[in-house]
């Protein structure tokens, strides 16, 4: 991973900006919502692939500045979601698409359904992901300085 | 299937908000069908769009609207070895890749 984001620092201009988007882990609630009103009904299960990943790419955006290469500037989480038409068209998605990250378990399943069934009839089912943006900006070395 | 992503628009809205991407070269890696690409792309004054993946590459090339052709380019690299020796940029933007 650091050698990915060394790749990216020397295609960089002298000032130039990396920007960091990413969704993090954090049981992203799933919802059945509507214009009128929206309902929490479970969470995700994040599974041991996308937290490990989340973690590997935090220690390599610090090594990035432990070495003086680029320099946080701003971040913040997000909310960024997914939205279906229907409760099984979530469920396909999630294990046809996201099926190493996260899960759903049963109970979460059972009361999106549940919710889902006697909701309003503009209703969505919907998975609240959070989503990292950070900006940093590209440092040059004391070599890099005297060239 | 009837999914939506983002229906806030709050990606592209915080990405406005952290960089002024304007008349800037824009570096993307990581673009895949290019989901983030075309939301910004036209304000650029070029973006090189990086994937791996060439069958996302391939729908991204097809999806591209006639309008943005002469201003993105996509190119199927592996990040830790960029194809570029002599091009710079003024902001990289990593797409859920890292």
């Amino acid at each position: 991973m650091v050698h990915a984001l060394s790749e990216i620092r020397r295609v960089l201009m002298p000032d130039g900006i990396l920007m960091d988007l990413r969704p993090l882990a954090e049981h992203w609630r799933v919802e059945v919502a509507s214009l009128r009103e929206v309902k929490r009904t479970g969470h995700v299960t994040d599974l041991p692939e996308q937290t490990n990943g989340d973690v590997a790419a935090n220690e390599a955006m610090h090594e990035l500045e432990r070495l003086g290469w680029f320099r946080r500037e701003q971040e913040e989480l997000f909310p960024y979601i997914y939205s279906w038409d229907t409760p099984s068209e979530m469920e396909e998605f999630v294990s046809d698409d996201w099926q190493d990250f996260i899960d759903l378990d049963d109970e979460t399943k059972r009361a999106t359904r549940a919710a889902w069934a006697v909701a309003d009839a503009d209703s969505r089912v919907r998975i609240r992901m959070n989503v990292w943006i950070a900006s940093w900006r590209k440092q040059l070395s004391q070599a890099e300085h005297t060239r | 299937m009837s999914l939506q992503r983002d229906p806030d628009r709050n990606e592209i809205r915080l990405l406005r908000k952290y960089v002024e991407i304007k008349d800037k070269r824009v570096l993307e890696v990581g673009c895949g069908e290019g989901r983030l690409t075309w939301q910004y792309v036209n304000e650029t004054q070029t973006t090189l769009a990086v994937d791996l993946d060439r069958d996302a590459l391939r729908v991204a090339r097809a999806d591209c609207p006639s309008a943005f052709v002469d201003k993105v380019h996509f190119v199927c690299a592996d990040s830790i070895r960029l194809p570029f020796a002599k091009e710079k940029f003024d902001i990289a933007v990593l797409a859920w890749s890292l």
